[in-house]
């Protein structure tokens, strides 16, 4: 399963994500941004060019393995 | 005859084809004072802090040093029209002998607070958060547009990737974003086309010569302009749905753009759309055929064209300089003192091959994790156009390697434009064995 962490510490609220993959990123208002951290499988281009596209390269993309997670988590990270 | 300066070398057209090793040369030094008093800055960490220093501004007015033009460069204030990509669309209207230039530059060569109102408006009706999928939408588009140039090359064994290629599918969507009618297409190229020869002024060019062309251009400008004004009337007459109408009808919290801004900001985005892209799609063709390994490898994964595209921004990027900023203070940096006023000359491509910021710099490396480029500058001026451009060359070169068979070069290195600034091949002639479906 398709995982997303933004730093939002790092963020400088360029949009570039949103442009990138429209339904996974928004903008709240002009300085706030949010995001589905969990989108559908079949968004990754969208998400992995949202990722490439951020200025201050903030975005992380992870795979999540359902059945390690139910065991106590494991993830790797792609970014 | 005079010793030219590093920078100076930079502009000269000898050495278009690979400035990188000047480049190398000036960030011995990151700050260099030019004998016209300008100053140009080469290293990565010093080009991030004046992109994010207040004290830079993009509004070539605020100049005080107006007796020599730097080379290459004009700041003479009298001249009719000044515009130098990428600060281009910063233009002034025609004057008479002596008196003051009116100017009405776009918001590339403004300062906060008009700046980011007037980039406000025009991003409204461009993407978030109003129209969030306005460029993720023309994706479909833009694969149908990329094929359909690639079925023109089927039975040549010969193709100009420029003309054939790189050239049609930028302007092709700017002109469809702005609304242009497909039959007027052809004299907006040749506008744009002679508006960037008339301003990119080659510094080994007479005076005379370099007038010459400026006044020129300045009347090239102004037909664009007067271009622009019919075609917002009629937009205004009968919108549709492209980003001009949007700019005319559908605004947000700052109100209606005003009509000088809506002209410059529609000149620079056509410019701009015809002057950029094509450069980095262009790179990208070119570097691919210089590393046949990594073309191999982008046909076997086209994914990898996401990242492919971040590494040529920082290896081969279309913008390579940003000509015109300018010192609102004296600013102190890497122990030089700009004084306020001052021309500030920012050598992008020199920053994103630092050694002292990116590992083994000058390899090209699709895997590449750690790229923060300067490919679309940053700060408050990043890019308006990069959503775009980075989405039209990922298509553009998906579509060209997984199409053309066996392509290789018909000779290295190509001809190139004469812009150092906006640096790029004018021909790149390629061979096939032939085009697949
Ligand atoms: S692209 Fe990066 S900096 Fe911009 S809003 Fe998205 S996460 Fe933040």
């Amino acid at each position: 399963m398709l995982r997303i962490v933004v730093d939002l510490n790092r963020c400088e609220s360029y949009a570039q994500c949103v442009f990138a993959a429209p339904t996974v990123f928004w903008m709240k208002d002009e300085e706030s941004l949010e995001y589905d951290y969990a989108p559908d499988d079949s968004l990754l281009v969208q998400v992995e060019r949202a990722a490439a596209a951020c200025p201050v390269q903030a975005i992380s993309i992870c795979w999540l393995d359902e059945q390690l997670e139910q065991q106590g988590g494991n993830h790797s990270e792609q970014q | 005859m005079i010793q030219q300066s590093l920078y100076e070398q930079v502009l000269d057209y000898a050495n278009r084809a690979n400035p990188y090793p000047l480049y190398a040369q000036l960030r011995q030094t990151p700050v260099t004072r030019q004998t016209d008093g300008s100053y140009v800055v080469s290293t990565y960490r010093e080009i991030v802090s004046l992109l994010h220093d207040p004290r830079i501004g993009s509004d070539f007015r605020k100049r005080s040093v107006h007796d020599r033009p730097p080379a290459g460069l004009s700041t003479n204030k009298e001249q009719a029209f000044k515009s130098q990509v990428p600060e281009v669309g910063t233009e002034a209207s025609a004057s008479n002998e002596g008196s003051e230039t009116e100017v009405v530059p776009s918001f590339i060569g403004l300062d906060p607070p008009e700046h980011d109102r007037i980039r406000r408006q025009a991003t409204w009706p461009f993407g978030p958060p109003h129209k969030p999928g306005r460029v993720a939408d023309m994706e479909s588009e833009l694969i149908c547009l990329a094929n359909r140039q690639i079925d023109t090359m089927k039975g040549k064994s010969s193709i100009d990737i420029v003309e054939d290629f790189a050239y049609p599918i930028p302007v092709t969507m700017i002109s469809k974003l702005l609304g242009v009618p497909p039959e007027d297409q052809a004299r907006l190229h040749a506008l744009s086309e002679a508006i960037i020869e008339g301003i990119d002024l080659d510094p080994q060019k007479s005076q005379e010569e370099r007038k010459r062309r400026q006044e020129q251009s300045g009347q090239t400008f102004k037909d664009l302009e007067q271009y622009m004004e019919a075609l917002i009337e009629r937009h205004r007459k009968h919108p549709g749905s492209d980003l001009l109408s949007g700019l005319i009808t559908d605004y947000g919290p700052d109100g209606p753009m005003a009509q000088p801004d809506i002209v410059s900001t529609a000149s620079l985005l056509l410019i701009a759309g015809h002057e950029t892209t094509v450069n980095l799609i262009t790179n990208g063709m070119l570097t691919l055929l210089r590393h046949p390994d990594v073309l191999e490898r982008l046909r076997r994964e086209p994914n990898l064209v996401i990242r492919l595209v971040e590494e040529l921004l920082r290896y081969e990027p279309p913008v390579q300089i940003l000509p015109n900023r300018v010192a609102l203070a004296d600013i102190t940096i890497a122990g030089t003192i700009i004084q306020k006023g001052s021309p500030v000359i920012l050598l992008l491509a020199s920053g994103s091959r630092d050694p002292a910021r990116f590992h083994d710099p000058d390899k090209f490396d699709p895997d590449r994790r750690d790229n923060m480029h300067l490919g679309f500058g940053c700060g408050i001026h990043y890019c308006y156009g990069a959503p775009l451009a980075r989405l039209e060359t990922q298509i553009a070169l998906t579509e060209l390697v997984r199409r053309l068979e066996n392509p290789r070069l018909a000779y290295d290195q190509p001809p190139y434009r004469q812009s150092a600034t906006l640096r790029g091949p004018r021909h790149l002639i390629i061979e096939i064995d032939g085009v697949k479906d």
